[in-house]
Formats: C-alpha cells, structure tokens, sequence
C-alpha cells in the first residue's frame, strides 16, 4: 500500500508544481472575469445618458417628480421639459436632448405620444420615459401602491412540493449548476488528459519497464488514479475559493447578488456526482493510454468518451424548459452524460430521490467497471510496444495470461 | 539452490513465437550472459522472469519461487533504451524510483549521492533527465538498477550508450556486485563483453535454444583441431600432422590433420629448431561461434 500512496503522491506534485498547472489554475478565473467585465464594459458603453425632451399638452406633467433614489442610479436619464415643439426641436438639432416625446392634450383618453429622434432607431428611451409618465400619473397614490405599480410583482418560483425555490432575481440560481458542471468536466477533462498522457509517455519511453517490476499494476494504477484525482480536485477546489471571494465582492458592491443561497445538499450531491465519474473517465484514459500506441491516437480515442460527457450543453435549453421530460431523466441515468444533466437539473427542479440513487449507483458501478477494465488493458496492452490491442483481448477469458 | 529457473518456457504474440521451449538456471554469484540476434526472444525471455509477460507455457522460479511483489524490491532490472522521466530533474527521479524500491527517502538520498559522485554525474543533479547525454542517462539508469543492492541484477544491453572509460567503470562494477554474491544476469548481443564478464551463458536464437554452458566448455566444443603459432621466422610449408597452414594477423593458423594433436605440432617444430614466440590452441572467439551458431550451422558434436 505504501507505494500506492508514492505512485499517488509522485503523479500529483509532477502536475501540481509546475507552471502549466498554476496557469490552468488562474485562466479559468481570469477567462470568467474577462467576460463579465467585458459585458459590464459593453453595457456601460452603450448606455445613453443624453437628456430626454418632452413638449406636454396635457398638464398632466405640470409638477414633475422623480423617484428620489433614482438620481443615484447608473442609467438615470433626466427629462427637460419644452414649453412648444420648435424649442424641443432647437434643443434635439444641436444635440442636447436625443428625442422628445409630445404628449396630447387627451392623453389620458387616447394614450397618444408622439415621439421625435434623429438618431438609430432604439435611443429614445422610451422605456425611461414611460417610467416617468408612470411615476407621476400616480403621483397621488400611497407610495407603496406606485412602488408596486411601476416595478410590479416580485417572483418567486416553486416547485408544487415547496422544496426547490427560486428568485426570479436569483442569478446564481442559475448560474451555480452550470458553472458547476463546466467546470467538473473541464477538470474531468485536463486531469484524464495528464494521466492518459503520463502513460503514453511512460509506456513511451519504457519507465513503465521500470515501474511495474517495482509496483504491482493495481497499485500503479489506483495510485496514478488517485493522484490525478487529486488533481482535478485541487483544480476545482482552486477555482471554488476564486468564485467564493468573487461572490463575497459582488455582494458587497453590487445589489444582485444579495439573496444568495448555496444549498450544502447540491454540493453534496455535486461530490457524489463527480468522484465516480472522475474515477470512470480517469480509469478509461488509463485504459486507452495503456492500449494505444502514440498520444495522438490515444488522444482521438478519449474524444470518444469525453464527449458524451458534453452533450448535454447541446440539450440544455431541453432540459431546463422540461427537467422531468424523458429525454431529461434518460440523460440523468445514463452514466457518461449523467454528471451534467443530473448536475443542471437539481439546480432547477426537485430530482426524485430514486433517480439520485441510481444514476449515482450505476455511476459508482461503471466506475468499478471501467477500473476493472482498465487494469485488464493495462496489464495486457502495457508493453506491446507499437502494438495495438483489440477489444477481443482485453475481455477475452485468458485468466490473466498476458 | 538456483536464483533463477527458467523450465521450458514459450510464449507466442499473436503469429509471431517469441519463444519456444527455452530452458536454463542461473547460479547464485555468477555473471550469466543471455545471448542472441536482435529479436531472438531475449527481452522476451527477461521480462516473462521479471513476472511482466506470463509465459504460455513452461515456468520460473525465481529467487526460490514464484515472482512477488515483495521480490520486487529484491531485483535490479536495467530495461533497453531510457526507462527514466524525462521532464522532471535527475535527483528526484532517482529517489522516486529508489523509494518504489523500498528504500526510505533519506537512505535514498544518501546513496544517491555516494553513486552520482562515483558516476561522475554530480553536477547534473538538478538537470533535467532529457537534458542529460545518452550515457549519461545510462548510468543514472545503473543506479536506479542498483541503488536497493538488489540480489538479483538483470540488466539489458548495458554497454549500449557508454564510451570505452564508463564501459570500464560498468564493468568494473558488475564484477564487484558480482564479489559481493550479487547474482547479474546480462543480456547483450555483444559478444566480446561476455566473454570478458561472463561466467556462463545461453544463446538463443529465433526463440530456441542454440547454446547453454559455462564459457570455456562452449568454446571448447567449437574448437577446431587448429593452433595458432607466433614465430620471428617463416613456418615451412609442410609439417607433419598439418593439413593446411594459413598466415593469420602476425601469425599462422595451423589446421591439423585428424588424430594429431598439439603436442605432436609443437615437438615437430622444436625438433626442427623453429624458434617460437607463442604456441597456444587456437580457441573460436564467441564471436565466431556465435556467427556459426546464427547462421544456421548449429552446434557441434
């Protein structure tokens, strides 16, 4: 046993201390706050805080008022009242207004505006606008009736036995599952990787001569298995305390992230999600890398069953419109896409708990399967150098003649 | 009792026979030469002992019995070609492999250093092992072979990558595991190096046994009725009990006739006042044997 635990702890400091791996660790983070600062940068750039103009016939808007939060607000647009359409007209010429709504005289009656822009289609505002007219025309109601009229209801959604929620303005509802998932198949993915290569390379350049005349194959299996597991779990684990610190920031400084809820459950089942689909996809890139005979070509085997595991980002919108459909709980079950899709929709709906055991059942037995498997290919297809090993070889009954 | 029995192995890879009934013992404290023609089936051979490849047939007894994983830490085996990491430093791939030997991180250590000295690879401790020479990585592989004083070495052309100096200190080395009752098997087709280290040996070729015995008995029974004769002076042509003399380097092969022997040759010539500057039995080099044995002509007698 001890030198399992040299194998493990050796294939584990050889990825962990070097800098490719410091680099995975940090592009993941980097790559998300790329994007979401790109798109705060984007949405940013394309608000138009230019002045909106407005000729009023009505009267309706003699004392205008505003939210008095609103001035504080990111997107606060003021409204400049004209006394007549040619000064509103002078104003949008020279550019210090970008359109000018004209409310009737009937307004009330009819709901008649004409609106006047220069500009693209899309830049008048009339979202503020109508905001505006809103607030005022109520200007009379209690505060807490106009506050309920102009920013309507509040959902929250749930499933019909209570236990599953979640706030319409929950991002994180939404987004824990999927970022969960991507990133459990993004390790699942590098730290198979490293350990299907690490064969190939040894089987490569006959370390692995050296290796099995010191280690039992089992043992330099599991421990190989065991180190890149630790791997990808340093990997995810990393990643997890850059997404906690990136939560706790936004909390603080910005008002969407306030009702946040991480269900200690979800990750529990997260965790029996992934360590057997870890050891599943870690034992068949031990298995390829012990049976193919360059990295390339085992590189082209291990796409085959990596990317089932994938496929479920293809259904997504399937999945999420219809958790319980068939097509949902199949993918649930079957081993290879079940991490995912399980993953996703626990996140969204209540999973029956027979659908947990056994998809998490069939996982562990395919995990078994695929290590058995792989201990088989390995000791058979090890040192065949150049040659390659058939499926016939690796299950036929040779009771372990190699 | 034998530290390896190999009893009638054979071992066939899909058409191609590998190995085909091939049987010896190796004696504790002895140099035993594996020998053969590229893809004659000795890697074949070592690794079904090494427990790597199960034979089809036959068995080994190795170190007294079946192969373990505890006898792992027992042996020495020095694969062809490389065999070590190639992306992480020399040192650490040295005590990672000792301690899968068994030896606890500190002792490795400490006889790493005393090896790398001897190795004249000190220096490059913390080089990575792709950056080292090709000799130089077939030493460090010795010390992975030896670092656990293993009872049993079993090392596959040793010779392979080293300059005439560090085939000496190879050498030199093997005889002193050998002094220490270490047991060296030593697969190799070059025949000159065995003939210098070995004990005994077994030939194989195309997967069968050709030759198996100590050294001298093999040669002795490739010996032709022939001697070979140093003289300052030029040999006469026809001498009793000769069939045919022939100038070889700087001096003469003498091919007797049957039922002569040396004896006669040399009292004919002393008779005959020729002075001699050497007279021995012209012994066949392993070469030659191993050249005849090869090419299809067999054993003899």
């Amino acid at each position: 046993m001890r030198k399992l635990w040299l194998v493990a702890k050796y294939e584990y400091l050889r990825h962990v201390l070097r800098k490719r791996f410091l680099v995975s660790i940090l592009s993941m983070p980097i790559f998300f706050a790329f994007i979401i600062g790109v798109g705060f940068l984007s949405a940013i750039l394309q608000m138009d805080r230019t002045p909106i103009g407005y000729v009023d016939h009505s009267g309706l808007l003699a004392n205008p008022q505003r939210p008095p939060e609103a001035e504080d607000s990111l997107d606060y647009v003021e409204m400049t009242a004209f006394p007549d359409e040619p000064a509103a007209e002078a104003a949008l010429a020279e550019g210090s207004i970008r359109a000018y709504y004209i409310l009737d005289s009937d307004y009330l009656s009819t709901g008649a505006v004409e609106v006047v822009a220069n500009e693209a289609k899309g830049t008048e505002g009339q979202g503020d606008f109508r905001d505006f007219v809103l607030y005022n025309l109520l200007q009379n109601q209690d505060a807490e009736v106009r506050e309920r009229l102009v920013n309507g209801p509040v959902l929250e959604i749930r499933s019909m036995d209570g236990e599953k929620g979640m706030g319409e303005n929950n991002i994180l509802g939404f987004l824990v599952p999927m970022v969960a998932a991507i990133m459990l198949m993004i390790s699942i993915n590098t730290s198979g990787g490293y350990l299907l290569q690490a064969l190939v390379e040894e089987k490569e350049n006959r370390t692995l001569e050296i290796l099995v005349t010191s280690v039992s194959p089992t043992q330099l299996m599991a421990g190989k298995i065991i180190g890149n597991l630790s791997v990808g779990l340093t990997q995810i684990g990393a990643w997890l305390s850059v997404a906690i610190i990136g939560l706790l920031v936004l909390v603080r400084f910005l008002p969407v992230g306030q009702d946040i809820q991480l269900d200690p459950g979800y990750l529990g089942l997260l965790l029996l999600l992934m360590l057997p689909a870890f050891v599943m996809i870690s034992a068949l890139m031990a298995m390829v890398g012990a049976t193919a005979t360059e990295s390339r070509e085992a590189q082209q085997i291990a796409g085959l069953f990596t990317l089932p595991l994938v496929v479920p980002i293809w259904f997504i919108s399937a999945i999420l419109a219809n958790p319980n459909s068939p097509l949902a709980v199949g993918m649930s079950l079957f081993p290879l896409t079940a991490p995912l899709t399980l993953s996703l929709r626990a996140g969204y709906t209540t999973v029956p708990a027979w659908q947990i055991i056994t998809s998490v059942t069939l996982l562990i037995l395919c995990a078994i399967g695929a290590l058995w498997l792989a201990g088989r290919g390995f000791r058979i297809g090890l040192l065949r150098y150049g040659k390659r090993l058939t499926w016939r070889e690796i299950l036929g009954r040779q009771n372990g003649r190699v | 009792m034998s530290t390896v029995e190999v009893n009638h192995i054979s071992k066939t890879f899909a058409t191609t026979r590998a190995v085909e009934d091939v049987s010896f013992t190796v004696e504790p404290g002895e140099i035993f030469g594996l020998l053969g023609p590229n893809g004659a089936g000795k890697t074949t051979s070592i690794r079904i002992i090494l427990d790597i490849f199960k034979p089809d047939s036959g068995s080994v007894v190795v170190l007294g019995g079946p192969m373990t994983e505890e006898k792992k830490n027992r042996i020495g085996y020095l694969p062809e070609e490389r065999g070590l990491y190639q992306d992480i430093n020399l040192e650490r791939c040295l005590i990672y492999l000792a301690t899968l030997k068994g030896l606890e991180p500190a002792e490795a250590q400490k006889r790493i250093d005393v090896y790398l000295q001897r190795f004249d690879l000190a220096d490059h401790r913390k080089k990575k092992v792709k950056e080292l020479s090709k000799g130089m990585q077939q030493k460090a592989q010795l010390i992975v072979t030896l670092i656990h004083q293993p009872e049993l070495v079993i090392i596959d052309e040793p010779f392979a990558a080293l300059d005439p100096v560090n085939t000496q200190m190879v050498k030199d080395l093997l005889r002193e595991e050998r002094d220490r009752g270490k047991t060296i098997v030593m697969c190799t087709h070059q025949m000159n190096q065995v003939e210098e280290l070995c004990d005994r040996l077994v030939l194989i070729n195309k997967g069968k046994t050709m030759l198996y015995g100590s050294l001298g008995e093999i040669r002795r029974q490739y010996a032709t009725q022939a001697v070979s004769v140093h003289s300052p002076q030029t040999l006469p042509k026809a001498i009793p009990g000769v069939q045919h003399v022939k100038r070889e380097n700087s001096g003469y092969h003498l091919l007797l006739t049957e039922g002569t022997t040396a004896q006669q040759v040399l009292r004919e010539l002393v008779e005959r006042g020729i002075p001699l500057d050497s007279f021995e039995i012209a012994m066949p080099t392993l070469d030659e044997i191993f050249i005849q044995v090869v090419r299809g002509e067999g054993a003899r007698g």
